[in-house]
């Protein structure tokens, strides 16, 4: 791969918060390649939200980035100013957000508020904004857009919602994509429709797509590669052939066992042990050690990096097969 | 249209409950033990005094009698004679409704221009040194007395820096060199709708003072709801959406966010604004402003029994159309609210 859209490299995100320092981001390595669709995947709480919010300069109040680095087109995002971010936002890199209904502004009609998001990034007329806003309602597929355009947010239904969502984060050609759990709070019709209008855009404009989810059957179905996300850290990463059907690490291992399978009785399915570690206090050294039926003592005291274990930067960080891979 | 099929069956309710209020304040004001008739003929009437104008004024009749020659007056624009003043009601609130409008207007406007930016940054900046002292400030607005705030501003202003006057609407020598011609009664109004820039300046000169006092409650007010609204509305999910999509601070504060915010604001401002309409009192008193408040309340200590009522039904009609007005900008802002 030449030099990847985005990378994020050993990125640390902590909140300070009542009860102590929560560690919401541990170390996140991944890349997104230009017209790449990656998926991003892991449990509730293991900091995927988080990790979108701080390539965009958002992270929430009382979290900040401990360190690491944010590159996009090789420059340093967490260089940037305040107002270098804005202008980046939206214009270069956009994000939409699970529940588009609660997304849109209830106030506003549709198009007012496309053509804001146009005029903010560009000096162009409100005639052309308006055309230009048409355009991108066109190129989402709903259906009428003047009619659209003059609507309110709550005259739509929930997947025309988020289609009028990923039209305003198009609508100034952005490179990058964020979609956090874009399907989350849809029917599973309407998701699939999403998920096909994501791929179709990824198509035509080759736009790079971030695809937040913790439904590793959306990756299967739409993402090129994919990174396995535990408590704040990448374990597993790679295409998802590689990842999705030749795991390595035990935890992307016990991801899939747990997923149901056609045939496949319910009582037999298999779901590990354990639950999600606290932010507040994390294991020591590998964060999966508790859960992991596999764990030695090197688990307990230091953690892994990624390392190379497959053809095309299929990665996993775990001691266990550095250990096979020595022997 | 849909607002105009709405707004004819609301006036007709407001009809309604003026006729209500009406007969209420009427019967009220005959069962109360006072006698109208002694107080219409003044200081030691004799028995045959009371008795003439007890003809005069129909006080033999019928209760319901009574009751409707009173609405077929007003129905002809006729409020009835002062007891105390004998003058026409009509032609004292030509006087008193217009100066206390302008006056609790501009206390509004004041209100409004000063404590909904205060609201909204107070709100955005939540925990700041500023938020803090804003939130100070809106007690303060809301509790500190007003005649103490007056002599103090007539005090600073008047006495100590002879930058304003001491009270009144206009000053005499404007009412002799330039006399503003009454249109609306307003002066401010009319003495733009005239072009009499010399009586402007005299009127907002004089307005200054008793404007600020009469809005430091509802500027209060504005600061409260503002900001609670705004936080509400701050941690709303799409303008974290608008802030991903790089809009301006500036417009998310004051146009997106606070579009969604500003209905209960404007809806205290508007019972604030018809409360002040007899509410101002104290200030009208401090200030020499010859206003509603002033004219009630000399009504209730002289058993003026044509005065209250009437300033009760103007109060009533204020309550009802305001009332109406709140619930058309509140459709007109939000689309998701329904007129029924
Ligand atoms: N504003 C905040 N203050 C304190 N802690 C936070 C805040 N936002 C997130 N966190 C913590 O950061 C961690 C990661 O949160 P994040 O929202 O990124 O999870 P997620 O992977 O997106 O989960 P989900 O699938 O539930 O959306 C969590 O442990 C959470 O408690
Ligand atoms: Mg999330």
């Amino acid at each position: 791969m030449s030099e990847p859209l985005l990378s994020v490299e050993e990125l640390q995100v902590r909140f300070q918060t009542y009860a102590g320092r929560v560690h919401a981001v541990n170390g996140m390595t991944f890349e997104v390649g230009r017209g790449e669709f990656f998926g991003l995947v892991g449990e509730s709480g293991c900091g995927k939200s988080v990790t979108g919010l701080a390539i965009l300069g958002m992270i929430p109040r009382g979290g900040a980035v401990a360190s690491g680095r944010i590159r996009f087109h090789g420059e340093d995002l967490l260089t940037k100013s305040d107002a270098q971010m804005r202008a980046i936002r939206g214009r270069h890199i956009a994000m939409i957000f699970q529940d588009p209904a609660a997304t849109l502004n209830p106030v506003f009609t549709i198009g007012s508020q496309i053509v804001r998001v146009i005029r903010q990034h560009t000096s162009i007329s409100p005639e052309e904004a308006r055309r230009r806003a048409l355009e991108t309602l066109d190129a989402v597929a709903l259906p009428d857009p003047p009619r659209i355009f003059r609507a309110y947010p709550h005259e739509l239904s929930g997947g025309m919602q988020q289609r009028v969502m990923i039209a305003m984060a198009l609508s100034c050609g952005a490179e990058l994509l964020i979609a956090d759990e874009p399907t989350t709070a849809l029917d599973v019709t309407i998701q699939a429709q999403i998920l096909g209008l994501l791929a179709e855009i990824r198509r035509r404009q080759g736009v790079s797509i971030l695809l937040i989810t913790h439904n590793l059957g959306v990756v299967a179905e739409t993402c090129d590669r994919v990174a396995v996300a535990y408590a704040g850290r990448v374990v597993e990463v790679g295409r998802v052939e590689d990842v999705l059907f030749r795991p390595v690490h035990p935890y992307t291992q016990g991801l899939l066992a747990a997923l149901p399978r056609a045939g496949q009785a319910k009582e037999s399915l298999l779901s590990i042990p354990g639950s999600v570690p606290d932010g507040l206090a994390l294991p020591s050294g590998c964060a999966f050690h508790p859960r992991c039926a596999s764990a030695v003592e090197l688990c307990r005291s230091g953690e892994p990096a990624l390392t190379v274990v497959g053809p095309d930067g299929h990665r996993v960080a775990c001691h266990l097969f550095r250990r096979e891979g020595a022997a | 249209m849909r607002w105009l099929g709405y707004v004819v069956r609301r006036l007709l309710m407001a009809v309604l409950v003026l006729v209500s209020v009406s007969i209420v304040t009427f019967v009220i004001a005959r069962v109360i033990p006072s006698d109208p008739a002694a107080a219409w003929v003044g200081p030691h009437p004799t028995p045959a005094q009371i008795a003439k104008a007890r003809e005069e004024l129909a006080l033999d009749r019928p209760l319901y009698e009574q009751y409707l020659r009173y609405v077929t007056a007003l129905l002809r624009g006729d409020f009835g004679t002062s007891v105390k003043s004998h003058q026409p009601i009509s032609r004292d609130l030509r006087n008193y409704l217009p100066a206390t409008m302008e006056l609790v207007l501009a206390a509004m406007l004041v209100a409004v221009v000063v404590g909904v930016p205060l609201g909204v940054l107070s709100g955005a900046r939540k925990g700041s040194l500023f938020d803090h002292l804003t939130r100070l400030a809106s007690v303060a607005g809301v509790s500190v007395p007003t005649f103490w705030l007056a002599l103090l501003l007539q005090l600073l202003f008047f006495a100590k820096l002879r930058l304003l006057p001491l009270g009144s609407r206009i000053s005499n020598e404007l009412a002799l060199y330039n006399p503003i011609r009454q249109i609306t009664g307003m002066y401010t109004l009319d003495s733009i709708l005239t072009g009499n820039w010399a009586g402007l300046r005299d009127t907002l000169v004089h307005l200054i003072l008793p404007a600020l006092t009469l809005a430091t409650y509802p500027i209060g007010l504005a600061i409260r709801m503002t900001r609670s609204t705004m936080l509400e509305v701050l941690s709303e999910r799409y303008i974290l959406a608008a802030r991903a999509a790089g809009i301006s601070e500036r417009a998310i504060l004051f146009v997106l966010a606070l579009k969604n915010a500003i209905i209960p604001t404007i809806t205290v401002l508007g019972l604030s604004f018809v409360y002040s309409l007899t509410g101002a009192m104290l200030v009208e008193v401090i200030f020499s402003w010859p206003g509603l408040g002033t004219y009630l309340t000399d009504a209730v200590l002289n058993i003026d029994f044509p005065v209250i009522v009437t300033v009760t039904l103007v109060v009533t009609v204020f309550y009802v159309v305001v009332n109406l007005i709140l619930d058309l900008v509140q459709a007109a802002l939000d689309p998701r609210v329904t007129l029924r």
